[in-house]
């Protein structure tokens, strides 16, 4: 099983600099993602990796195999990287069957005619496809499209598979769906997925790790829950979670406990968990919606500016003055406007970041004085 | 140092490698020189030849031996203003040469273009957005006049309105023999005609240009002011011109491209009252004056690149309106409700007028016997299947269907056709490939212009150049160099329709089959051309037809004037056998229809999925 190593890999389309100087490392068996919004450079990464796009420097090796390197001229067509592509749109060959489709990719590795029948029969029991072999995709459904796209990627056993956000053009009801199918299969065909979303709840319920990305730049590379608990910087922060995280932007003083914090006319006390080296001048404390509490009383005071109840819980934001907090609240509640209600924060949850750099500082506990 | 250089050349040699393993680079490379040979190498030799005295009477004019070179031809042609004169009257060489026809020519293309525009966009209107009747008849006749020779409209003009009094004026059209109708020398001659043909000629471009975007318009665009209350004339200037406003200004520049080129119209219905354009003045100059002619035609390619350019500038900038979301196809038709009748039969009528009376009107001259007189008793099958007709006094004995000339210039017009359409269909579609793949490099950018630049060159000029080169170069000449400038020439057309069809194709259909090691022959037989079959099909179905009823390109080329039907029938209408030449008129536009039918029939290429995209 293979591992994948990128080395200052970059991709420029002209002045433009899609992909910069990326390092990455993926162990086998490893389900990874690519994070990012639109246009961070995560769909040309995976497409540099499988070969279909060439990239302007560096040196990609996938089982100890270079299968790229810029200097040395090496440049491994897709078909000797021995790799499968999930493409957004399928990419299903319309003017064939479902049962062409899967098998025209090994006629062509030259697989013997009983192979093939066995290998369609496999998969087609496995995707649940069985009864559509002889229709066109144009017969099909959005979840059946995808399903034999799946088949087809699979079928002639690739060592790593990629996926290019192959969920984006699913109903959301089916999308759940088949983020634990995809899941299972990662499990069942034993081989390293790489997988490109836009979307962080996919990424977070799917991935072993997870690789954000913003403007071509690596932002961080690290399991989900550990991205989520302690986000490198400001952008990781702000893009996993939703509803996204509170940020508390002022001027910083140091204080003998730790940090005193201004802002909107209040003041917060930042007390971390371990030693500060120095305090920026400008800080942003970040602390998630559901480390925010509701509480009936012995709290901070706050006004309710809207109360969203989902029924699993309720997204509430708070007005303290000029400032906006978004509070999480588990089980069916909900909360009159501009009622007065009281909230803590939750010790050791809050983070520190340096305003001008955008990077975590510290953990710790915050405190309104 | 000696192993770093040894580095170096290995690492060269693998980075050309793979950039030659991609099929698309390799197609892009042998283009690029393949091209630049067969487009730009014309050009220098045309340029080369402004600068180079000719013929004999060239060469006493400027007093130098053949070959040598000159300005003279400059001097002559762009500043002689003023040659003195006699009785009062100044002449003026260039004013007569160059400027004159410059001027009609562009007055011609204006108003040609506005008519092919206003015709044909708001027949598109009435087919895509309205509740019209007979529509399917209607839009099936329309692009006729476009499969049609050009000359056709422009010869059932001239035999419908001449008479005896303008013009050559030596015999009455049907106009004048049956109704007694004389109609006034400019609307028979000159620039009003010229520009109605031309415009109806074209106007299957502005049809399937503007008639596209209406059709794929989304409806929630016009939706969405319909809801804010807007009328509908407001809705149709501030919401549905602007969105054509792109469609019909490519339309604007391509006839506008088109007509400065136009060639048979003008000697048809110019020439007879001394109505000269670039194109026509061109070809008299050709003979005497070559050098003088090169230039013209210099200045006509020139006019062709800064349309060109002008059209990629407004395309290129206003892409992402022609694209289409295709998510709504609910398309609401405005109801002409006591209006319908009447535009339908009207545009029925004007359909009837243009596209099925000329072939009414070349089967009736084929058969009189004496011009003008279209009584039954004076009608004849004799041109089509008789035999010794030494009566006639017009060269040949037998009718066209019984000549053995007339079927051997008929298959050698096929055969040159299929040529052509098979070398262009293909190259455009490899070039429409890798255009696609390779998009926005300079590269792809480079082989796309050169590609496209031969619908820049005014066929005449590109065949006298092609007659400069094929003196220089043994092996070509006959049936190779007609089918080498054919398939040049049609070039566009296909590469166009190629790229539409690529472009169309989603990349990933053939990445799909690049990851799972399907070779690059196999992923275009097996999978990109099955998918687009209609579409890249109708890129050989444009070449084919186009070259059956080309004449201009190969008029200077051809072996003798009995080589092609089209060469056949210019000497006949030159020598004024009229009934004969009606008769292989009418048989090359039934050849024509006959073939876009078949092809239609039996594959869905269709020649507006050819132009549209």
């Amino acid at each position: 099983m293979p591992d994948i190593i990128l080395t200052n890999v970059t991709k420029r389309f002209g002045k433009f600099v899609a992909v910069d100087k990326l390092n990455l490392n993926i162990r086998s068996n490893e389900f990874i993602t690519l994070l990012g919004p639109s246009g961070c450079g995560k769909t040309t990464t995976l497409r540099m990796i499988a070969g279909l796009e060439t990239p302007t420097e560096g040196r990609i090796m996938i089982d100890e195999d270079v299968v790229f390197d810029a200097d040395e001229g090496i440049n491994v067509p897709p078909n000797k990287r021995d790799v499968g592509f999930l493409f957004q749109n399928y990419a299903l060959w319309p003017h064939m069957t479902v049962k062409q489709n899967i098998a025209f990719g090994l006629e062509n590795l030259k697989w013997p005619k009983k192979d093939i029948e066995e290998r369609v029969d496999e998969l087609t029991l496995m995707l649940k496809i069985r009864e559509f072999l002889d229709r066109y995709p144009s017969e099909l459904s959005g979840g059946q499209q995808q399903r034999v796209a799946i088949a087809r990627t699979l079928a002639p056993k690739p060592r790593v598979l990629f996926m290019d956000e192959p969920l984006s053009n699913l109903d959301a009801k089916l999308r759940t769906d088949m983020r634990s199918e995809l899941k299972r299969l990662h499990k069942t065909t034993d081989s390293t997925f790489v997988y490109v979303t836009h979307d962080q709840l996919e990424a977070m319920t799917l991935s072993t790790r997870i690789c954000i990305m913003e403007l071509g730049k690596l932002m961080q590379y690290a399991p989900p829950l550990e991205m989520y608990q302690s986000p490198a910087n400001l952008f990781v922060a702000d893009f996993m979670g939703n509803p996204s995280m509170n940020f508390i932007e002022g001027k910083a003083e140091k204080t003998d406990k730790g940090v005193r914090l201004s802002s909107g006319g209040l003041s917060f006390a930042f007390t971390p968990n371990s030693a500060l080296e120095a305090v920026p001048e400008q800080a942003v404390i970040g602390i998630r919606p559901e480390h925010v509490l509701i509480s009936d009383e012995g709290g901070c005071p706050a006004k309710v500016y809207s109360s969203l109840p989902s029924g699993l819980e309720t997204t509430i934001r708070l007005s303290l003055g000029e400032m906006m907090l978004t509070s999480v609240v588990f089980g069916g509640l909900d909360f009159e406007l501009d009622s007065d209600v009281s909230f803590n924060f939750v010790p050791n949850q809050a983070i520190l970041f340096d305003k001008g750099s955008g990077n975590a500082l510290a953990r710790g506990s915050l405190e309104l004085v | 140092m000696e192993t770093i250089q040894r580095n170096q050349v290995k690492r060269l040699g693998r980075m050309t490698q793979t950039f030659l393993s991609k099929p698309a680079n390799l197609i892009l490379v042998v283009f690029l020189v393949l091209l630049t040979f067969l487009t730009l190498y014309p050009l220098l030799v045309l340029i080369f030849e402004t600068f180079t005295v000719h013929s004999g009477r060239e060469a006493r004019a400027v007093g130098l031996p053949r070959g040598s070179y000159t300005d003279y031809h400059f001097k002559r042609l762009l500043f002689t203003l003023d040659d003195g004169g006699a009785m009062g009257v100044t002449y003026s060489n260039s004013w007569i040469q160059f400027y004159g026809p410059l001027l009609n020519t562009l007055s011609v293309a204006f108003t040609s273009s506005a008519v092919a525009i206003l015709f044909g966009g708001t027949v598109a209107w009435f087919i895509t957005r309205s509740n019209l009747k007979y529509k399917k008849f209607i839009s099936g006749v329309f692009v006729f006049p476009y499969i049609m020779p050009a000359w056709t409209l422009a010869l059932f003009w001239q035999s419908f309105f001449k008479n005896e009094f303008i013009g050559t004026g030596t015999s009455n059209g049907i106009l004048a023999s049956v109704f007694g109708i004389y109609m006034p020398e400019w609307f028979v001659y000159g620039y009003f005609p010229i520009s109605i043909v031309l415009g109806l000629h074209y106007a299957p471009f502005a049809y399937i240009l503007i008639g596209g975007i209406l059709r794929n318009m989304d409806a929630n665009l016009e939706e969405a002011a319909t809801v804010l209350k807007t009328s509908r004339m407001r809705l149709l200037r501030r919401i549905t011109l602007p969105i054509i406003k792109p469609a019909a200004l490519s339309t604007f520049l391509l006839v506008f491209a088109s007509s400065i080129s136009a060639y048979s119209v003008p000697v048809f219905l110019g020439s007879p009252v001394r109505y000269y354009m670039l194109s026509t003045k061109m070809k008299s100059l050709m003979d005497t004056y070559s050098g003088q002619a090169y230039i013209i035609a210099a200045v006509m390619i020139m006019f062709g690149i800064v349309i060109l350019g002008i059209n990629q500038k407004v395309t290129g900038s206003r892409k992402s309106y022609t694209t289409v979301t295709g998510k709504s196809s609910q398309v609401s038709l405005v109801d002409l409700r006591k209006w319908n009748r009447p535009v339908a039969i009207f545009l029925v009528i004007l359909m009837l007028l243009i596209a099925v009376l000329p072939l009414i009107t070349f089967a009736a001259e084929s058969v009189i016997i004496k011009a003008g007189n279209y009584s039954l008793s004076n009608m004849t099958l004799d041109f089509w299947i008789g035999t010794n007709l030494t009566y006639l006094d017009q060269g040949d004995s037998t009718g066209i269907l019984l000549s053995g000339k007339v079927w051997k210039a008929l298959f050698y017009s096929l055969a040159l056709a299929v040529t052509c359409a098979v070398v262009a269909g293909t190259s455009g579609m490899l070039v429409g490939y890798a255009v696609a793949k390779k998009r926005g490099t300079k590269m792809a950018n480079a082989v796309n212009s050169l590609a496209f630049f031969p619908y820049l060159m005014p066929s005449l000029a590109f065949g006298a150049i092609y007659l400069a080169m094929s003196v220089r170069v043994s092996w070509l000449n006959g049936f190779v160099l007609l089918a080498l400038i054919g398939s040049v020439k049609y070039l566009p057309f296909a590469s166009r329709s190629g790229l539409n069809a690529m472009l169309q194709l989603s990349g990933e259909i053939e990445e799909a089959g690049q990851i799972v090691g399907i070779p690059w022959w196999k992923r275009m037989t097996r999978i990109i051309f099955p998918i687009q079959k209609s579409s890249l099909l109708s890129g050989y179905l444009l070449p084919l037809v186009s070259c059956m009823r080309e004449l201009s390109l190969f008029v200077l080329l051809v072996p003798t004037s009995n080589t092609l039907l089209t060469t056949m029938l210019m000497q006949y209408s030159e020598k004024g056998w009229a009934q004969f030449g009606s008769a292989i008129n009418l048989l090359i536009i039934i050849v024509v229809l006959l073939i876009n039918y078949l092809v239609n029939k039996l594959t869905g290429a269709s020649i507006d999925k050819g132009i549209g995209g």
